[in-house]
């Protein structure tokens, strides 16, 4: 008994127990959707690296030492002129107080409650450096501005050099596991009311606190806004596809059915809800579309051609059953190569995908014929003006056969030159750019400050009470002059900054003792003088370990792309290796190393899965089809849409990100589906003897009206995903439309003239 | 016999009437005994341990010696010196401080290894000093005049009743926003946990190994406090306390630190 025997007993089978079926498949997909609710809540930046990952445990190495590193700032911008003005001030010096209530916050710093030192001979007094504002004189505000440019600890950190820009920087001590809605929320409360309250001054939320929280944002509003549109348009596609209102229900159903257990395992195998899962429901409904379109529309065709409303369908089931199956495979194939990168946040999209292309694909050939079996159906005969086009296209095709295939290499070798233009880099910064909120704040503070985030260096003197031997905060100085000269840091702050101050104040405030005293027990006595008069949250703890053996450097980057920053970090562990002798370090650390580093392992793993996924698709078409010649044709086709599509890329970028690599890998299963349904379909005309030139026309009429329809519904979904707030979404999707569309193009223009010149019957 | 039994039910209630205090008044009334616990010491030398605990359990000790002298003006508050001993390079250093139960508390602080008194005043040092998870405010904050005060009733831990006292500070830039204690019924402090200025529990005080001296006067010689948001742990201990050795009130002048500095 052969394969297709089998399918049509399988098929009776289906119809005769519809019910059965139906019900069954409810019940079985109802189980494993009850997993949706145990779907986590994104953990942010964090989420998207792996707990063991190198540069990761950098960071929370540095945590554990010196407390959590995520900071909600709150950034204050007045439209005219700068800080220095009685409302503006005012607007600080509430924020800043009120700011202390923000849940889990640990220290609060500002303008206001900057820790000022003025000195009269022995008597040293400290305060805040502003506190009554009301009471300040125009004058005296004028000259505010003086005294706060000279400080070190003011000066990038909570106000910009011109002055123009002040921040409320709030630590955060973020237990584990908890998101940072809390903060944020409690943050926009204040945005909002103080912006209502000054009309003329920005008021803005910044810090890793908001980027981290983006990611959930992101997704909550990608769902709410994205889902019900995206459903709309499908309902619309699927009727003009189809033409069939009971048959677009139909499809529907399967389709939504074949989404809530994907999601419902994710939930079981505990995946977090970041962006990029977003996308998953999506890709899935397209992909199931395509299975219901092909079932469907061969079911209805057969139907008018007179068949029973059972045959059509088993007749179908055993036309489509092969091709279906190997679609899934090797859409699963391509994305499951996903999993050699690094960022476990597309693993878990990746997985959740190829979880709903196996679904897809037993709904597509049990419940849905089932229900076609069930349903009423009337089948309307349409004359079909896309089978007149393709026939036209067939004959076309054979008449210039070698003309298409020099036309389009020459195209493609054209295309091909531009391909140097391009090389693997991106901005982990640029994540949130399609976040209106978060990019007026990015445009705000980078101009001013080079970039919200922070980077962070133990520097160890492997001596308890090290850190005060002159020697040691020398080399940190020497560390932050040679940091001070890279073009990826803003601004530096270490202990030494503290001592220099201190070294100053006690000397009747002159300037030229600004600089480090060369008596290890006089340094000592300064640090244990100043840790004696510090206010609430302004304690060096964050800054030093108790026992003071160790120190913690505090970098202000720039906004450089992954491989700057790479190479930056790079040339810290040469300088340290060099000149960090005797004490000790381990480089720098945190969320603009840590990003970047993340985005080159995983291109290094993407490259892999590439590869494999790559090799194992053609094999499966060349096994599929048991041919090695076809197998080698195939490949053309499957890459050229990628040449031309990265090709295409380069009058818009030069830079490859993580997310185009990602659409490589999402694509490369759905283009090669059309190659394999038109040369199955070569083949099978080939073995009915049917000369070179019928032989297309056959795959044409057969196939072409199928591809096509799947190639639309592929490109729609994607094109769909261009809406995402997630940069890395938007990239996914209108690559992977592009590149659909280019490999439908080259399936019905360069496919069929290589067959003619090549594709000799095997 | 109606009137009579009116006449016995109100003279029943009399009692209740005479204690009907507030919970504030209650509260303050046993602050105020509690507090009143430890005085009369005259005056009082001691060496301390602080012992630094990180969450890897990570210890760093300091060791300090200090001399105390009870202010009996009502209206002030006690003068101190500390002389740090270890580590080894603040050895040598005094520090003298007169705190005061409305103002500012003055400080100053010798520096051998710049051989100057420098005097310094901060209208904020709620922070926590040398690393610790201790302010100077958990110090000077033992007076009660320092907070108001609020009885909440009593509660059981370990077997034995306490009273539950909540208090808030009446003085500017604290950090917390307010403490809740445990007192026992010999009126001495048990435990005291500190809330942080969003109304979060930051840390607990405990209060341990108390000793009586000259009869009448009850002072813990460990203190422990453990950090809840950042899971540090601070531990005091006192040693050879002795009390009423006659120490020269001069000595807690500004013009005697360079002096008792060698």
């Amino acid at each position: 008994m052969n394969l297709e025997d089998r399918i049509e007993i399988f098929g009776k089978i289906l119809v005769n127990h519809r019910i059965k079926v139906i019900l069954g498949s409810l019940l079985i997909i109802f189980t494993i959707s009850f997993g949706m609710k145990f779907l986590e809540t994104p953990s942010g930046y964090r989420g998207f690296v792996e707990e063991d990952f190198k540069y990761y445990k950098d960071v929370l190495d540095l945590e554990e030492k010196y407390g959590n590193i995520d900071v909600l700032t709150l950034v204050v911008k007045p439209e005219k002129g700068n800080i220095f003005q009685k409302d503006v001030l005012s607007l600080i010096h509430e924020l800043t107080e009120i700011s202390w209530q923000t849940p889990y916050s640990s220290r609060v710093s500002s303008i206001t409650n900057h820790q000022y030192t003025t000195v009269d001979g022995d008597d040293i007094s400290i305060s805040d450096f502003i506190d009554d504002v009301d009471s300040l004189s125009t004058n005296e505000i004028a000259n505010l501005y003086n005294a706060a440019v000279l400080e070190d600890a003011v000066v990038n950190f909570v106000m910009s050099e011109s002055g123009k820009i002040g921040l409320v920087n709030i630590n955060l001590e973020m237990p584990e596991d908890i998101a940072f809605q809390e903060p944020i929320s409690f943050a926009w409360e204040q945005k909002n009311y103080f912006e209502d309250r000054y009309e003329d001054i920005f008021v803005g939320v910044a810090g890793t606190a908001q980027f981290s929280h983006n990611f959930q944002s992101t997704s909550e509003s990608d769902a709410s806004k994205m889902y019900p549109s995206f459903l709309l348009l499908i309902i619309i596609l699927t009727y003009i596809l189809l033409r069939s209102v009971v048959a677009s229900i139909i499809s529907l159903i399967v389709i939504m059915l074949s989404i809530l257990p994907s999601l419902g395992a994710a939930g079981w195998l505990g995946f977090e809800v970041q962006p990029p899962l977003i996308t998953a429901p999506i890709i899935i409904l397209t992909i199931s579309l395509t299975h219901a379109i092909h079932m469907l529309s061969i079911g209805l065709t057969n139907m008018t051609e007179g068949m029973t409303k059972n045959d059509a369908i088993i007749e179908s089931l055993k036309i489509n059953f092969i091709p279906i199956f190997l679609t899934s495979f090797t859409t699963a194939a391509g994305i499951a190569g996903i999993n050699f990168g690094d960022i476990p946040a597309y693993s878990e999209m990746a997985n959740t995908v190829v979880i709903g292309a196996g679904i897809g694909f037993i709904l597509s050939v049990t419940m849905l014929p089932a229900m076609f079996s069930l349903l009423p159906i009337n089948a309307r005969k349409r004359k079909s003006y896309v089978l007149e086009v393709l026939k036209n296209l067939g004959e076309l095709i054979y008449k210039f056969k070698e003309r298409f295939v020099i036309v389009i290499t020459a195209i493609c070798i054209a295309v091909f030159s531009l391909l140097p233009n391009l090389h693997f880099d991106d901005y982990f910064s640029s994540y949130f750019d399609r976040v209106p909120e978060w990019l007026e704040v990015k445009n705000t503070v980078d101009p001013e400050f080079g970039s919200s985030f922070y980077i962070f260096s133990d520097m160890q003197s492997n001596e308890p009470d090290g850190i005060t031997n002159p020697e040691y905060l020398k080399k940190l100085d020497e560390f932050e002059s040679w940091l001070l000269t890279q073009p990826e840091v803003a601004d530096v702050s270490t202990i030494s900054d503290v001592i220099k101050t201190l070294n100053k104040n006690m000397n009747g405030g002159l300037d030229e003792y600004y600089a480090i005293p060369d008596n290890k027990a006089l340094i000592a006595q300064y640090l244990l003088l100043y840790e004696f008069s510090v206010p609430y949250g302004m304690d060096l703890k964050n800054q030093m370990t108790a026992d003071k053996s160790d120190s913690r450097i505090l970098i202000r980057t720039n906004n450089s792309t992954s491989m700057e920053s790479v190479a930056f970090n790079a040339r810290v562990d040469e300088w340290v290796n060099e000149n960090i002798s005797p004490f000790s370090t381990n480089g720098v650390a945190g969320i603009p190393i840590m990003m970047p580093q993340l985005f080159v392992e995983n291109t290094r793993g993407l490259v892999i899965g590439l590869l494999i996924s790559f090799t194992f698709i053609i094999m499966v078409v060349g096994i599929s089809l048991q041919s090695f010649r076809y197998g080698i044709i195939s490949i053309v086709p499957n890459i050229i849409p990628f040449v031309l599509g990265f090709g295409l890329l380069t009058l818009a970028t030069d830079m490859v990100t993580a997310a185009h690599q990602f659409a490589v890998l999402i694509s490369i299963g759905l283009v090669v589906d059309a190659t394999i349904h038109f040369l199955s379909k070569y083949k099978k005309a080939l073995a009915i003897n049917l000369p070179p030139r019928e032989a297309i026309q056959y795959c044409f009429r057969f196939v072409g009206y199928p591809i096509i329809v799947a190639s639309i519904c592929l490109f729609s979904g994607f094109l769909f995903l261009t809406q995402s707030m997630f940069y890395y979404n938007f990239i996914i999707g209108g690559m992977c439309a592009l590149i659909i569309m280019i490999a439908l193009l080259i399936d019905l223009l360069l496919l069929p003239a290589l067959l003619l010149i090549f594709g000799k019957k095997v | 016999m109606k009137f009579a039994k009116i006449i016995f039910i109100i003279f029943a209630l009399f009692p209740f009437y005479l204690s009907a205090e507030t919970a504030e008044e209650q509260g303050l009334r046993i602050a105020k005994a509690s507090y009143e616990n430890g005085r009369g010491f005259t005056d009082m030398v001691s060496d301390q341990l602080m012992i630094l605990i990180d969450p890897k359990g990570n210890e760093v000790t300091r060791e300090v010696s200090s001399k105390t002298l009870e202010n009996l003006d009502p209206n002030d508050g006690d003068k101190s010196l500390t002389y740090f001993k270890t580590p080894k390079d603040v050895e040598g250093t005094v520090m003298l401080s007169h705190t005061h139960i409305s103002d500012d508390d003055d400080q100053w602080l010798y520096l051998p290894a710049l051989g100057r008194v420098k005097r310094i005043s901060s209208s904020n040092k709620s922070g926590a000093f040398m690393g610790s998870e201790v302010a100077f405010e958990d110090f000077s904050g033992t007076d009660y005049r320092k907070y108001e005060w609020k009885f909440l009733g009593e509660e059981m831990e370990n077997n034995e009743t306490f009273y539950k006292l909540e208090s808030y500070p009446n003085y500017e830039n604290s950090g917390y926003s307010k403490r809740i204690s445990l007192i026992d019924n010999l009126n001495r402090a048990y435990k005291v946990d500190f809330y942080d200025r969003k109304g979060e529990l930051l840390k607990t005080l405990y209060l341990e190994d108390y000793v009586l001296y000259k009869d009448k006067i009850w002072m813990a010689n460990t203190m422990k406090v453990e950090n809840i948001q950042n899971k540090n742990i601070t531990i005091f201990k006192w040693l050879n306390r002795e009390l009423d050795v006659g120490i020269n009130k001069k000595d807690f002048e500004k013009s005697s630190i360079l002096r008792l500095a060698d």
